[in-house]
């Protein structure tokens, strides 16, 4: 299938600023193409224009000049909106409305009714573990919780597409993770996922794809390997190798022309020794708790 | 730019669709006597600059009432000039509420005037006559207004009748003003019976008087009241009617 | 998976915004409206024992109705205001307009939210001012019966009628319907205003300025519509009065039904009629600018 999942087809938006002349081009000229059942990375720094773009996917803001096309939809078509779940940068729901009655609410407006809608809320509650929370109040849900709830909402109609606004900033490293297992669950069935980030490393171990905003132009675009990737190196990583091994390894190296650069003890990741830290005593508590 | 333009024509020109439904609506409801007020300036001053506002902003009855409330207040105080002003304000702005006008024509008529003639501040009774017959006419005035503003409606018949039986003691207009009030589908029933009682005491009247007496005698036998059966026998003793068609004599 | 196929229009959803609208409403407490009409109600009545019936029911029905006119006209241009830059603001309106929703559906739903909060304010109030007339009415009731217990029967009769012609009047339920018709405008047009204004406050006095205009309308139209002598000036202004604004005088019914003038059927329909269609038409243009608002 050849169709991509989204294309943004030179697009440019420029916001006038009110009361003065003068205007902000927040997009120049963006062409972007998702395919089907990618995790595609928008990446960029605050203000490059990543929101903006995924506003214009989804309708919410009609571009200046170009357009935008969802499974070849044109974005300013209602019914196109039907095949897209979205999660907003940062989400804030209905304080006044519980996890499930949130649920309800979406998936109503998502077309679902009577016992569907019941199934496939109870499923989403399952899926981001809010299951003991869904009689609460959003006011009184964490961060955390928050995405959570914001994720099962964009799923709530079982759209082929996800688009997420940050999904992961303000969210501690657990949080964090959990909101990528999430994101790779999705992805092992079949939903296609385009997500934005100012925070390259939370974000780049999920990606296929990633495409790098600055001023709102895209700079960068290509497989995450390829991306990352040096053509000519390769990284080897031992465990219990004796210092003679090692020397040998060099030797036979030279021996085919090739060159050992570097040798250094890889390190695991701060956010790891975070999480290991941190695990055992939050592993009762941290589901449904602010 | 051009969106506020589209917009602006599009109220206009809805404006223009709507305008001669607006103003058939409204001639319908003035023609039904849902009269409004006329907001002259004379108004404007005498309820002052936020009042007037408010009366023209759909605060009408709530202004009246607080002046109403406040023409009780000076009644209470006997300052019959405050009231008079306050209750001119009050019929200006809601003509269609009878209770004022009565209100109005009661307090100038009836208390007022027993107020001006036993005024202890004037000796000369000349001159306290004179504010009595004032404060009758002045009460008069607002029934005559009052009619005018609600014809259909009985109430202010029935005040101005007695106005003129107990005030003026003229029972010619009384008897006049109870049978205008009576022949209004509204009316009570007695009416007809007091505009024939004061017919009665009209001298020359006598012969329709007596008609219209018997005729209600007639009507059964609600309405042979001991005063109506007074009269019917004056009227019979002085028309000389042949005892054969009186009334028979229940009077002990 | 099989989808049906996207319905341009459904209900469903309107109803399921609706539904969202009326709860967050109810949760704002602006029912502490209706407490303060219980208080405004309660305290007349207090005040008015020293009067007599007549006066009685004439100002408690007075001060009833136009209390009930004030907030509703006040509780369908405040909720209505905050209604739009709220879900702007909280940002809930891209997870909603981010489903297959149209805008349309969207104002739809939030308008009928409101109208539907109106609608249960002023049956409460109404409610409410009906038991305290229906009491007052039964205790005058007695009170003359037991006055004029040896008066004639007849007499009685005439007494007891004029309690209750000044009591009750059927007369009263269309004007309370006028009432609402009248928020039910001035809600729609407060939505209208807030699809191009930057701030609740701006709407707001937008709509306290229309409200005024709005009355003075009628006075405006009649004069430009019969004089022909004003100036080409005044001519214009009282035309750009007269077309751009909404005659809000011809809602203001229950003067003249308190007076005891009853309103005809076909009159009250017409009237409701035009209020209607002021309601659609400010709808349309709310959504005409809501089209393609940027978020
Ligand atoms: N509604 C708006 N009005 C004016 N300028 C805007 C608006 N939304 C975004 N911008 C501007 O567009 C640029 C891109 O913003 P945004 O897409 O939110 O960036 P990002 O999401 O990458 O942080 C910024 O300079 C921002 O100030
Ligand atoms: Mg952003």
């Amino acid at each position: 299938m050849s169709e991509p999942a989204v294309a943004v087809i030179g697009v440019t938006k420029i916001f006038p600023v009110p009361f003065q002349r003068r205007s902000v081009v927040a997009l120049r000229d963006l062409t972007l193409r998702v395919s089907p059942g990618q995790i595609y990375g928008l990446l960029g720094p605050n203000g490059s224009g990543k929101s903006t773009t995924l506003k214009i996917i989804l309708g919410l803001v009609p571009p200046t000049k170009g357009r935008a096309e969802i499974f070849g939809k044109d974005s300013n078509l209602v019914a196109s909106r039907e095949a897209v779940g979205f999660l907003p940068e940062s989400p804030y729901f209905h304080k006044y409305l519980t996890g499930e009655e949130t649920l309800r609410f979406h998936g109503k407006l998502g077309g679902l009714r009577g016992a569907a809608l019941k199934n496939r809320v109870e499923e989403l509650l399952a899926l981001v573990g809010l299951t003991n929370a869904r009689k609460r109040r959003l006011g009184g849900y964490s961060k955390g919780m928050l995405q959570r709830i914001g994720l099962a909402q964009a799923l709530v109609h079982e759209p082929a597409l996800v688009v997420l606004d940050e999904p992961t900033a303000g969210v501690d490293p657990a949080g964090a993770g959990e909101i990528r297992d999430l994101i790779l669950h999705l992805k092992e069935r079949g939903i296609t996922v385009l997500l934005s980030s100012h925070l390259l490393g939370q974000v780049q171990e999920i990606c296929d794809r990633v495409g790098i905003l600055a001023n709102g132009v895209l700079v960068r675009e290509g497989a995450l390997d390829d991306l990352l990737g040096i053509e000519n190196q390769t990284e080897l990583v031992l465990e219990n190798a004796s210092p003679e091994l090692l020397g040998e390894i060099e030797t036979l190296a030279s021996k085919r022309g090739a060159r050992v650069l570097d040798r250094r003890r890889p390190r695991t990741s701060l956010e790891r020794v975070f999480l290991e830290a941190t695990e055992s005593p939050r592993e009762q508590t941290r589901r449904d708790t602010p | 730019m051009m969106r506020v333009f589209v917009v602006l024509i599009s109220v206009a020109l809805f404006g223009v669709a709507k305008l001669p439904a607006e103003h058939a609506l409204a001639k319908a409801h003035r023609d039904l006597h849902f009269r409004d007020v006329d907001f002259n300036l004379g108004l404007r001053e005498q309820i002052g600059q936020l009042g007037f506002v408010a009366a023209l902003s759909g605060f009408r009855s709530l202004v009246a009432d607080g002046l109403f409330i406040q023409a009780h207040v000076a009644w209470e105080r006997t300052e019959w000039g405050r009231v008079l002003l306050l209750f001119r304000q009050v019929t200006t702005l809601q003509p269609r509420v009878i209770l004022f006008w009565d209100m109005a024509a009661w307090h100038m008529a009836w208390n007022a005037s027993t107020a001006a003639i036993n005024n202890p501040a004037q000796p000369r009774l000349a001159l306290r006559i004179k504010a009595q017959r004032e404060y009758f006419a002045l009460g008069k005035d607002f029934l005559e207004r009052g009619i005018r503003n609600n014809p259909e409606r009985p109430q202010l018949y029935e005040a101005l009748g007695r106005l003129y039986r107990d005030k003026y003691i003229d029972h010619e207009h009384a008897a006049e003003f109870f049978g205008k009030g009576a022949a209004l589908p509204e009316a009570p029933s007695y009416l007809k019976r007091f505009a024939a009682y004061e017919l009665s005491q009209c001298p020359g009247h006598e012969r329709e008087a007596y008609d219209r007496l018997h005729a209600l005698y007639a009507s059964g036998e609600n309405e042979r009241l001991p005063t109506l059966l007074r009269r019917l026998k004056e009227m019979e003793i002085k028309l000389d009617i042949p005892l054969d068609q009186r009334i028979p004599d229940r009077l002990p | 998976m099989i989808r049906p196929r996207h319905r341009a229009f459904s209900l469903g959803r309107i109803v399921a915004i609706t539904g969202n609208t009326l709860t967050e409403l109810t949760r704002l407490k602006v029912f502490y409206v209706l407490l303060l009409f219980a208080l405004v109600l309660i305290g007349t009545s207090i005040f008015m024992a020293q009067l007599t019936f007549q006066q009685e029911f004439q100002v408690v029905k007075d001060i009833a109705l136009g209390a009930m006119s004030i907030f509703t006209s006040l509780l369908a241009v405040v909720t209505t205001a905050r209604l739009l830059p709220q879900e702007i603001e909280d940002r809930t309106i891209y997870t909603i307009l981010a489903k297959p929703v149209p805008r349309v559906e969207y104002l739809l739903g939030k308008l009928l939210g409101v109208l539907l909060l109106l609608a249960l304010s002023i049956i409460a109030m109404g409610a409410l001012f009906f038991i305290v007339l229906y009491l007052r009415e039964q205790t005058v009731l007695y009170e003359t019966t037991r006055q004029m217990s040896t008066a004639p029967p007849e007499q009685m009769a005439d007494a007891l009628r004029a309690v209750r012609a000044s009591a009750f009047s059927a007369g009263l339920l269309p004007g309370i319907a006028i009432i609402y018709v009248k928020a039910c405008l001035l809600a729609s047009l407060t939505l209208f205003v807030s699809t191009f204004a930057t701030t609740t406050v701006f709407t707001t006095v937008v709509m306290v300025f229309v409200y005024f205009i709005g009355h003075l309308q009628g006075i405006a139209r009649e004069y430009w519509l019969q004089n022909n002598s004003a100036g080409w000036i005044t001519k214009s202004l009282l035309a750009l009065v007269a077309l751009l604004f909404p005659d809000l005088q011809l809602f203001n019914r229950t003067d003249d039904i308190i007076a005891g003038n009853a309103i005809p059927l076909a009159l009250f329909l017409k009237t409701a009629t035009l209020g209607l269609f002021y309601t659609g038409f400010y709808l349309l243009l709310a959504w005409s600018l809501f089209f393609r608002k940027e978020l």
